[in-house]
């Protein structure tokens, strides 16, 4: 069952109109599956266009080219995304960053974690909407005493639990997290780490997880998109690709990652990395699951290994 | 060695909607010239707190309550804002968190430092400050210094920004900066080019720096001593080895398992349980107490004080006290 | 660089005919919209005792009788002419008319604007240098009340202390029957008027001055500043103040208009003879060409000033001139 593919992205571009004449790509030609059951992580620096992919993903924005397929359906296509668009909308879920501005500060925490259910005309299951919120505060690990309190009256790790639940009532397959963790403290991001964790392993969700914690995505992820000014760099499982990083954008990122250990922090020695040869590269496997965007010369080489 | 800041038993007290809040409680400790004191904590503790009542920059609902600030053997504590206006930017600096809004919008980056020049050189000329000004944004790295004077803050990147930040801070060539998150709102490459530049330029100035982070890895690679607070105190504080490899506070034990490099291959990563408490009405023991799995009775009733451990090691948990039991650090050993 | 700028201020040009346009026709088919007779205005008394042919006869020399969009066209094309027709109350051109007027408001209104202008900043800087002090607590309570009493009752308190008991200020007109060119006379019946525009006014603008500062002191910048060991007053002023101007400077263009507006009403009670108490009566009795010329002054008027805040907007703040881009992003031309 692992290897079944949930979401296939094949050449994906989007651009931002910035003004009359100008546009950035702020995601340029990438394409990547995501299996079933998988935590896919995307990791690279602020406007490398991760959370852009994201976005597309979840229908927010409508790409410029390229082709997303969720099951079998074709969600760019705005006529196929209409027909499914239920399917759609409670089959994948988002998370953001920020939760104390995702989640609106006047309903309390029972009304937020059932409005998706509202708003979906979703009969709950558990007889009223209050028993269905009381659930899921329950399945992401917050006591039932939170249902009636406001978003403001929450620590950062709670509010970002109620996010979870409220995008869990909606009973999803596939879960976007949109740097969910970083604006939390160290032990916070453990307890929500830990609770994807469970949720993937126990439960079998999807999840896209977009950070820039590379720490944190190795530990999580199952398998590791790099993205570098809206290209994906290098893409592989996260132990090959944190073991054998072959990109020098990679590489540079790698040791960026700050270690815990004042005597091994203080020798490491940093890389840099400004994009030379970015245009001129191709996608290419050099191992089995492990792809690179490699320079045309080196290409060849690296597909006969 | 000479002792650049000394801060003794300060407290600091927010007046807040439910009441005072007591954001700093009975902190002491020192700094000496040229070395790297970096404040560890998560958000809330009082680390940035701690920074900002040294440099009076407090919120005007703060206030300090109890304790003494000296800076290089002088009293500062009952510095009236006048006086403490002499001491900004020459004894001490800062840097924050957030160089995309530390910077004035509308002035051209070389008048905002050239402004910070001006102020404690009064007397040099146009072309002086000007030649100056290129010095500073050369010492911090950003390169066509010429061509970038003339140019807004938002024609600058994240991390530009951050040191065009370093380079007023250390106009006026300060013995202490303080360093509040400095690499929190960058990326992990340019943070780590931030924290190398600041390990440089204290090599370079000898300036004394004080960095406050909640990253105990961005910490890792520049402090050399490491204060670890805890809902306003402090409660551990040796240097970096120390820390890192013989922790002793349980808080400090939490905080370092809670890291992904420590559970490399293990299910699921280390929690610390239950949530800080309110700093309202602090408990009256130990304010770790209820989330620590090692606490013993006292530690409900009465304060841990500091136990020594090295000549530079200290940690207030009862467990170092003689007659507690002996518990095995579930970190850390010596890695050399 | 150049032609940029000739299409910046060609786009603006167009827009501001464009809106005259809109504006002229909106207020030509309103008016006429409106109940009541126009022939009171020309005939006075005398309209009420015309047959029904004499009355087809007058409407008909008038051209009343078109369609409007005749009439507009006629109009309209007399007017870029510079012939605005004639007042049917006054039986004069309706530029001499206006003409005869227009000097008594724009000293009303232009000497009310400057002592806003200037008043509201000095006062908004102080009440943001006092922050929550007592100056600023009770600046912020009087203004309050202030701008929360209507101005026409102020007006009548002001007449009822300054010229019905103390007899120290005439209570109407603009100046003494027969000392039209006395300087001094003028200055004694403007006091009242002008205390009224400026009093109703100020705080409005005070305040959100105060606000816009507060908002500016709140700021990280001003940390920075502080910590490099800037004063108070410089900080205010090299950083706080300077970032509001364009704010500022917007406001007041916009504000133009306001506080004409506000002159109508005070010139209508004190019988001051401007504009405003001018475009009261030829609403009331049907005064078209008078109404028209009237309404396309003060539109234009709020529809340039309106474009004049937006250009200074975007030509002060150097983010809003951005064509450049930052260094991060990656930019294709196409």
């Amino acid at each position: 069952m692992k290897n079944e593919v949930l979401i296939d992205v094949k050449h994906l571009t989007h651009l931002f109109q910035l003004t009359k004449k100008m546009k950035v790509r702020a995601v340029d030609d990438v394409s990547f599956q995501i299996r079933k059951g998988e935590i896919f992580g995307l990791v690279g620096e602020s406007g490398s266009g991760k959370s852009t992919v994201a976005r597309c993903l979840m229908n927010i924005y409508q790409p410029t080219k390229g082709e997303i397929w969720y099951h079998d359906v074709n969600v760019c296509d705005k006529k196929e995304a209409r027909k499914n668009k239920k399917m759609l909308q409670t089959r994948r879920q988002m998370i953001f960053q920020d939760s104390a501005s995702s989640l609106n500060q006047k309903m309390k925490v029972a009304d937020i974690i059932a409005e998706p259910m509202k708003i979906q005309h979703v009969t709950p299951k558990r007889g009223s909407f209050r028993k269905e919120a009381a659930f899921q505060m329950e399945y992401v690990g917050l006591d039932e005493s939170f249902l009636d309190r406001y978003p403001s009256e929450l620590s950062g790790g709670q509010r970002q639990r109620v996010a979870i639940a409220r995008s869990l009532s909606m009973e999803p397959e596939f879960l976007a997290a949109d740097e969910p963790i970083a604006s939390l403290d160290v032990s916070i991001q453990a307890q929500i780490v830990n609770l994807f964790r469970h949720l993937q392993q126990e439960h079998g969700f999807t999840f896209l997880f977009i950070a820039h914690d590379l720490a944190m995505v190795e530990y999580l992820c199952d398998r590791v998109g790099v993205m570098y000014h809206g290209k994906l760099v290098e893409m592989a499982d996260a132990e090959e690709l944190f073991a054998n990083p072959v990109h020098p954008y990679t590489q540079t990122l790698l040791s960026a990652i700050p270690v815990p250990d004042p005597i091994r922090e203080r020798k490491r020695v940093l890389r840099t990395y400004d994009g030379e040869e970015l245009e001129n590269s191709e996608w290419t496997e050099i191992t089995p699951g492990h792809f690179v965007l490699l320079p045309h010369s080196e290409s060849g080489k690296g597909v006969q290994s | 060695m000479e002792q650049l800041l000394e801060v003794k038993n300060l407290s600091v007290s927010i007046d807040g909607l439910a009441g005072e809040v007591q954001v700093v409680r009975d902190v002491s400790f020192s700094l000496k010239k040229g070395e790297v004191l970096a404040i560890v904590g998560e958000s809330g503790c009082g680390k940035s707190m701690l920074c900002k009542s040294v440099m009076k920059l407090l919120p005007p609902s703060a206030r300090i309550t109890n304790g003494s600030i000296s800076v290089c053997g002088q009293d500062i504590t009952g510095y009236r804002e006048k006086e403490m206006q002499n001491l900004r930017g020459k004894t001490f600096s800062m840097i924050f968190q957030d160089p995309m809004t530390a910077l004035n919008p509308t002035i051209k980056i070389g008048k905002q430092i050239a402004e910070a020049v001006i102020i404690h050189n009064k007397k040099s000329s146009k072309e002086e400050v000007y030649q100056k000004v290129l010095e500073l944004m050369e010492l911090v790295g950003i390169t066509h210094p010429k061509e970038r004077y003339h140019q807004y803050p938002w024609q600058f990147s994240g991390g530009m920004r951050q040191r065009c930040v370093m380079a007023i801070a250390l106009a006026a060539d300060p013995d202490i900066l303080f360093a509040d998150e400095p690499t929190t709102a960058l990326d992990v490459t340019i943070q780590a080019q931030i924290l190398d530049l600041l390990r440089e330029i204290q090599m370079k100035l000898g300036t004394a720096t004080i960095l406050v982070s909640h990253d105990l890895g961005v910490v890792a690679r520049v402090a050399d001593r490491v204060a670890v607070m805890y809902a306003g105190k402090i409660v551990e504080i040796g240097t970096a080895e120390e820390v890192y490899y013989d922790p002793r506070h349980p808080y400090t034990w939490g905080l370092m398992k809670s890291l992904p490099a420590f559970a490399r291959g293990k299910e699921s990563l280390y929690t610390i349980p239950g949530m800080p408490p309110t700093l309202i009405n602090p408990p009256k023991g130990d304010a770790y107490a209820c989330r620590n799995e090692y606490a013993l009775n006292i530690d409900y009733e009465e304060m841990p004080p500091m136990f020594q451990i090295t000549d530079t090691h200290y940690a207030a948990t009862w467990l170092l006290d003689p007659r507690a039991p002996k518990i095995e650090s579930p970190i850390g050993g010596r890695k050399h | 660089m150049k032609q940029k700028k000739m299409a910046y201020y060609g786009k603006k040009i167009l827009i501001f005919i464009f809106s005259v346009l809109i504006l002229s026709i909106t207020v030509f088919y309103v008016a006429r919209l409106a109940p009541g007779d126009p022939l009171v205005s020309y005939y006075g008394e005398r309209s009420e005792k015309m047959s029904p042919e004499e009355r087809e006869w007058a409407m008909e020399k008038m051209g009343l009788n078109d369609p409007i969009s005749v009439q507009y066209i006629k109009w309209a094309k007399n007017a870029l002419h510079g012939d605005f027709g004639i007042s049917f109350k006054y039986k004069q051109d309706v530029t001499e008319v206006i003409g005869g007027r227009i000097g008594n408001t724009l000293i009303l209104g232009g000497i009310g604007f400057l002592c806003i202008f200037g008043g509201s900043l000095l006062l908004g800087i102080l009440c943001a240098w006092q922050e929550d002090k007592l100056t600023d607590r009770i600046l912020c309570k009087l203004g309050t009340i202030s701008s929360c009493i209507p101005e026409f009752w102020i007006a009548l308190v002001l007449i009822l202390i300054f010229s019905v008991n103390l007899r120290i200020l005439p209570s109407s007109g603009a100046y003494s029957t027969g000392k039209a060119g006395d300087i001094g006379d003028r200055v004694i019946h403007l006091v009242m008027p002008l205390a009224i525009v400026i009093l109703e006014h100020l705080w409005y603008y005070a305040y959100m001055i105060r606000n816009k500062i507060l908002e500016e002191v709140r700021a990280d910048y001003v940390l920075l500043a502080k910590a490099k060991g800037l004063n108070k007053k410089k900080i205010m002023f090299h950083h706080c103040i300077r970032n509001v101007m364009p704010a500022y400077l917007s406001i007041m263009a916009i504000a133009v208009p306001h506080i004409l507006g506000g002159t109508y009403v005070v010139e209508s009670v004190f019988s001051y003879p401007g504009i405003g108490a001018l475009s009261y009566e030829s609403a009331r009795y049907h005064d078209y060409n008078l109404l028209m010329l009237l309404c396309m002054m003060s539109g234009i008027l709020v529809i340039f000033c309106n474009i004049v805040s937006q250009t200074i907007n975007e030509q002060i703040d150097p983010r809003m001139r951005a064509e450049e881009i930052t260094e991060q992003s990656e930019v294709v031309e196409q």
